[in-house]
């Protein structure tokens, strides 16, 4: 009883990582500038690598490799962040110009201005 | 004649004395008659319930520094003011300290700023270099003071604080290994004692930022693990926002790029800040200096997750505590507001 | 259980590397330098997932040392490359 119970839980986490990380992919692909694909792809590292990595601790049980799990999510949790932060810094240091929504109250700024002042370097 | 106006500003160093001796020698060179104003700038968090012994610690510290100029100065003919700044306003990184001194150099005339070369207000990090590219930004002229300075880690060693931060590495590092190999064999344990006995040893001096505190330093690691469920009921709730608008075809995504002024220290409190709006989808830290973030946000919802402030509440709830955790939010307090692309 | 609970994880594992797969087609397309090193480094997150299933799924716990180290050196090399875009010329 417990077994399967165990069964469909890792089954559900392992399916909504994959699912988490389909849309970011997707996101990836779709998305139209740096800048926003970086948020989708923080989908990958918080909730795609979540879920699949819980459903591997739970797989694990009460085991060593199960705290290994949950060190390696923590670690992946405060990395990333940082690491999306620094690429989407860089982009903005080398002029990288972000596709802004036009109907923003004072940042209606299209992306057709905002290409040619690549200031900074 | 000539009066020589100097603002000095202090903050409880070993360098202070030597630095107001400075002041009022190059002060009396300079004019026959000295002006020296000596004022302590109070770090802006003020707000936190240690805010009396700041404000004691910066009277005790201003008229300690008074005897010092009446001392160096002998039978000349100098003026003293004394003054706190920035009580009642909220003073976060090295721009706006350079901006009220400058606003107190406007208003008081002041000729040249005395900058003491370990400058720390507050309990923040070394503050003196980027003050100093701010006063020149500004155009206010200072002068550091020249001082021998004893060696840094003679302040360290043999007091309670080294110990503690030894201890606290020692700990860290140990925890860490014991967590990748196994508690239970004697191996693991000694390799792990001699790992982190060198590691602490080497590495004590540079691992913490800000002074520890026996009291305050472990709270704040119980105060994280509860803020950590907050952060990912926060992220699991943008998660699903930001993939329904993705998933949906016609992907209604309004990207646009925010400033918020956030009210959090820099260095460790202003990176977990900014990664935990990393992290969460839908919100993206593009730069973050002085307490200032340029934020790229994806959808509406998040930028109005952003504007409320819950993260920002929840790291001052880490950091200060439960009372300094309510504060308005960036919009009630008017510091968000959405900005062009050329803010980059 | 329909199935062995190993296979649901190579199956899973499977899934991830179609969708790290997919993820190439922005790493190759670029356009700018910073996407793709971003789809590099979201690969490199599908990978530490992928080689923490293959523990599972294999039953070799050890996979998870290695899946640590990787993370580890993901994340030196997005930062690493993203200072060297910034600073072109200069030794990082």
């Amino acid at each position: 009883m417990i077994e399967t119970l165990r069964f469909w839980v890792i089954v559900a986490l392992l399916g909504l990582g994959v699912l988490f990380t389909f849309v970011s992919t997707v996101g990836v692909i779709r998305l139209p500038d740096v800048y926003s694909r970086a948020h989708t792809a923080s989908q990958t590292d918080t909730l795609g690598a979540g879920f699949a990595l819980a459903g591997v601790a739970v797989a694990f049980g009460w085991q060593h490799a199960a705290v290994y799990t949950v060190l390696l999510l923590f670690f992946v949790f405060i990395t990333n962040p940082t690491a999306a932060h620094a690429i989407s810094r860089s982009a903005a240091e080398t002029g990288v110009a972000p596709v802004l929504a036009e109907e923003g109250e004072d940042g209606d700024e299209t992306d057709r201005d905002a290409e040619t002042d690549g200031e900074s370097r | 004649m000539a009066v020589e106006r100097l603002l000095v500003p202090l903050s409880d160093t070993v360098t202070v004395r030597q630095t107001v001796g400075y002041a009022v020698q190059s002060g009396l060179e300079a004019a026959d008659s000295l002006e020296c104003h000596l004022v302590v700038a109070m770090p802006y968090d003020a707000d936190v319930p240690e805010s009396d012994r700041y404000s004691d610690d910066a009277e005790r510290l201003l008229s300690r520094a008074q005897n010092w100029v009446e001392e160096d100065a002998g039978g000349a003919d100098v003026t003293i003011e004394t003054t706190t700044l920035g009580a009642d306003e909220y003073l976060f990184g090295p721009r706006d300290y350079a901006e009220i001194f400058d606003a107190y150099a406007d208003e008081h005339g002041i000729d040249r700023v005395v900058l003491d070369p370990e400058y720390q207000p507050g309990v923040t990090a070394q503050l003196l270099q980027p003050l100093e590219r701010e006063l020149d930004r500004i155009g206010l002229a200072y002068d550091e003071a020249p001082v021998d300075r004893p060696a840094r880690r003679g302040r360290l060693d043999g007091g309670a604080e080294g110990f503690d931060r030894l201890f606290a590495t020692f700990l860290i590092s140990y925890g860490f290994y014991l967590l990748l190999g196994d508690p239970t064999y004697w191996f693991d344990l000694v390799t792990g004692a001699a790992v982190a006995g060198i590691v602490a040893v080497s590495l004590a001096q540079v691992t913490f930022t800000v002074p520890l505190d026996r009291v305050q330093s472990p709270l704040r690691v119980v105060r994280f693990a509860l803020y950590i469920p907050y952060l990912l009921w926060e992220i699991v709730k943008a998660n699903i926002a930001v993939s329904l608008v993705i998933l949906r075809p016609s992907m209604p995504i309004e990207p646009t790029l925010t400033r918020v002024n956030s009210r959090v220290r820099s260095g460790l409190p202003l990176t977990a800040l900014a990664n935990s709006i990393t992290l969460t989808p839908g919100t993206l830290t593009v730069r973050a200096n002085n307490q200032q973030l340029l934020v790229h946000t994806l959808i509406p919802g998040a930028r109005d997750d952003l504007f409320d402030g819950g993260l920002e509440r929840g790291i001052r709830f880490v950091f200060y505590g439960r009372k300094s955790a309510a504060i308005a939010s960036p919009r009630e307090r008017d510091d968000a507001e959405i900005v062009g692309g050329d803010e980059l | 259980m329909p199935v062995p609970l190993k296979d649901v994880f190579l199956a899973a594992a499977a899934l991830f590397v179609i969708l790290a797969i997919m993820m190439f087609y922005r790493a190759v397309v670029g356009p700018t330098t910073q996407d793709r090193l971003l789809a590099v480094n979201v690969l490199g997150t599908n990978t530490v997932v992928i080689l923490a299933l293959l523990a599972a799924g294999l039953d070799q716990s050890w996979f998870l040392d290695v899946a640590l180290i990787y993370a580890l050196l993901n994340f030196l090399m997005s930062i690493a490359i993203s200072k060297f875009t910034v600073e072109r010329g200069g030794v990082l």
